[in-house]
């Protein structure tokens, strides 16, 4: 603590120097926690959306193949199972772009409730979501995005259905990653034998809660064996299951955004050790002075070390300041334009916050970890005899 | 000179060799020579003659290849680098040619430099410092950065940081070096005033022959060796000639 005026007023020596340093160092760490939220967007995500007890059964040919709905009912007949919600792709395209911007879902409203009691859905707006047949409820990163609140009336137009339908805002689930748009599929139903189409006989998915998670695989074995040799075979996965399968299809993206995290924090080691190695050099006949005065190896060791790391430990915080207000902006901004939806899902996480402190530090002790040893290596009279 | 007390150097034997390039350079050879304390030594030669490497012998930052050497009770041959730092530390004031200040620092910080090394508390070390510096006769400059100092004032400053832990033994490497004539004389007299009335004991090592009005004792060295009788008297001789106005370079002994 003693050194600490020594070792701030040695940071102070070269301003342009410590601040170009700081910089690089600040935007090197911005850039990969910015990078990091991706991947560790995606953990987060399967996290804390997916549930142990609850199973995704879809046809075995893939999601974007049907099942009759009432295989929803034998399903839910099944030993262990708890509930059940029929949910089909609605496509629905908002501001009539044609384009869908957020998933959006026909279900079985009186089963949400049951299936999803994890989403904190207020009782009161599920209560609404079942009254209402042009209910809709909508997760938050949604709301957000297009500043929507309950009670708003929302248009969408099906990029897959023939109808296009009106929705009453009535509830939210409370989790800032959930964009889906669930509504009542009995007023797609209904919408659809309103033009003389026979009405909603399909679904895509059926979302099952288990009872508990060691009947699980039981109800999967057992669903699927129900549909053998049925016109839609099932597949049944637990949810975690299912979302790092859907997930799963990004996993080569993401080894390349670690990829090119990795060279950033290296690139920015070597500068940092540069400017370290400079800032040594120049000072060498200071150094050999402190050591002729009685500073230990392992003090001027030390009071090096901790020059470097107080650097790009402050440039580096100052980069994952930075970095979570860039993120917050770019959610707020993602609400007024759609070009800029995908980058709603960069959050930092406490994990990247860590993640990107680590990194400086490490910055820190590996760039100023050789100059500092040589310099405290190298004995007092050959230091001395090289600078004056 | 010292009377009955033991030296407070005391070189016993001392050689030292070190290479340039495939060269074996003979910096030292078989140097025997005792210090009292309170005196105010010169060590004087011409360039290369070994007087720098005796000087950083004394003061634990070189080692002796031969020989023992001892200062103020401790024997230095068989402490470690760390070990020697800490000696260093608690005994010896270092004074440069070129000053060695720390130019981020302000004259009190540099002075206080030393006593980072203490259990001193902070208000403990400047109180010290403004007192080295009132003895350098440079309180009023205590807040000043050593780019506005004159080179008299840097190296009166670094004085001070060579006091502020008071120190057994001041040893100064050419410390009028890099002064002009009126400096010069003014850090002579005030590293004489050290000894007068702190009792300090300095050993300086320099070219400036008007160090011989100062100091006690004068210790010339040759190619490595400690110049004795005539030899030395000749060579003290010498330099008051040039004194008086000949080139101290042009009556090197022979």
């Amino acid at each position: 603590m003693k050194y600490l005026g020594l070792i701030l007023a040695n940071l102070g020596r070269n301003k342009l120097r410590t601040s170009l340093t700081s910089v690089a160092i600040m935007l090197a760490v911005l850039l990969v926690c910015v990078l990091l939220t991706m991947p560790a967007g995606m953990d987060f995500l399967i996290e804390n959306i997916t549930s142990n007890t609850r199973i995704s059964v879809h046809n075995k040919a893939g999601i974007v193949y049907s099942m009759p709905h009432a295989f929803t009912r034998k399903v839910r007949l099944v030993d262990g199972v708890e509930a059940a919600m029929a949910q089909t792709w609605y496509g629905g395209a908002y501001e009539e772009k044609g384009v869908v911007t957020f998933p959006n879902f026909a279900v079985e409203a009186e089963q949400a409730r049951a299936v999803y009691p994890d989403y904190n859905i207020a009782p009161q707006q599920l209560a609404d979501f079942e009254r209402y047949r042009d209910g809709a409820i909508v997760g938050r990163q949604t709301m957000l995005r297009y500043g929507w609140k309950i009670g708003d009336r929302i248009s969408l137009k099906s990029t897959v259905w023939p109808v296009d339908l009106d929705f009453r805002i009535v509830g939210e689930i409370p989790n800032d990653r959930a964009p889906m748009l669930w509504f009542n599929r009995t007023y797609l139903d209904e919408a659809l034998k309103s033009i003389g189409r026979p009405g909603l006989g399909i679904t895509g998915m059926i979302w099952v809660r288990a009872s508990a998670p060691e009947k699980v695989n039981t109800i999967m074995r057992t669903i699927d064996e129900m549909s053998r040799n049925s016109e839609a075979e099932t597949a049944c996965e637990t949810e975690k299951s299912f979302f790092s399968n859907f997930l799963g299809s990004l996993q080569g993206l993401v080894t390349i955004i670690l990829l090119v995290t990795g060279l950033v924090a290296l690139c920015i080691v070597f500068i940092a050790a540069n400017t370290a190695s400079m800032a040594v050099r120049e000072r060498a006949g200071e150094i050999a002075t402190l050591k002729a005065i009685g500073f230990s190896r392992r003090s001027i060791f030390g009071m090096l070390i901790v020059e470097v790391v107080t650097l790009s430990a402050l440039a580096g915080g100052a980069g994952v300041l930075l970095a979570t207000g860039i993120t917050q902006a770019l959610r707020r901004f993602a609400g007024w334009s759609d070009s800029l939806g995908p980058l709603a899902g960069f959050i930092i996480t406490p994990e990247v916050i860590a993640g990107g402190m680590v990194l400086s530090l490490a910055v820190g002790v590996l760039a100023g970890f050789l100059p500092a040893y040589g310099a405290a290596r190298k004995p007092v009279v050959e230091a001395l005899r090289e600078v004056f | 000179m010292a009377g009955a007390q033991p030296p407070l150097i005391s070189i016993r034997h001392v050689s030292r060799r070190y290479y340039r390039a495939a060269d074996e350079v003979h910096a030292l050879e078989d140097v025997s020579l005792d210090i009292a304390a309170g005196r105010f030594v010169a060590l004087m030669g011409p360039s290369g003659s070994g007087k720098s490497t005796l000087l950083n012998i004394i003061s634990g930052i070189d080692r002796a290849d031969e020989g023992e050497i001892e200062v103020a009770g401790q024997v230095l041959n068989g402490l470690s680098e760390d070990e020697l730092a800490q000696w260093r530390a608690r005994h010896i004031g270092l004074i440069f040619q070129f000053f060695n200040l720390i130019p981020v620092l302000s004259a009190r910080d540099n002075v206080a430099l030393p006593l980072l090394l203490t259990k001193l508390s902070k208000a403990e070390r400047s109180e010290r410092a403004e007192i080295a510096l009132r003895v350098v006769g440079l309180a009023h400059r205590s807040t000043h950065s050593p780019r506005t100092l004159s080179g008299g004032e840097q190296q009166r400053v670094a004085i001070a940081r060579a006091l502020v832990t008071d120190p057994d033994l001041i040893v100064a490497d050419e410390p009028t070096g890099d002064l002009d004539a009126r400096n010069a004389e003014e850090i002579l007299g005030l590293l004489r005033e050290l000894k007068n009335t702190f009792g300090k004991t300095v050993v300086m090592v320099t070219h400036d022959p008007r160090a011989l009005r100062f100091v006690d004792d004068a210790y010339h060295l040759d190619k490595g060796l400690l110049l004795e009788g005539h030899e030395a008297e000749r060579a003290t001789e010498a330099i008051r000639l040039a004194a008086g106005g000949a080139s101290v370079f042009a009556v090197t002994p022979p």
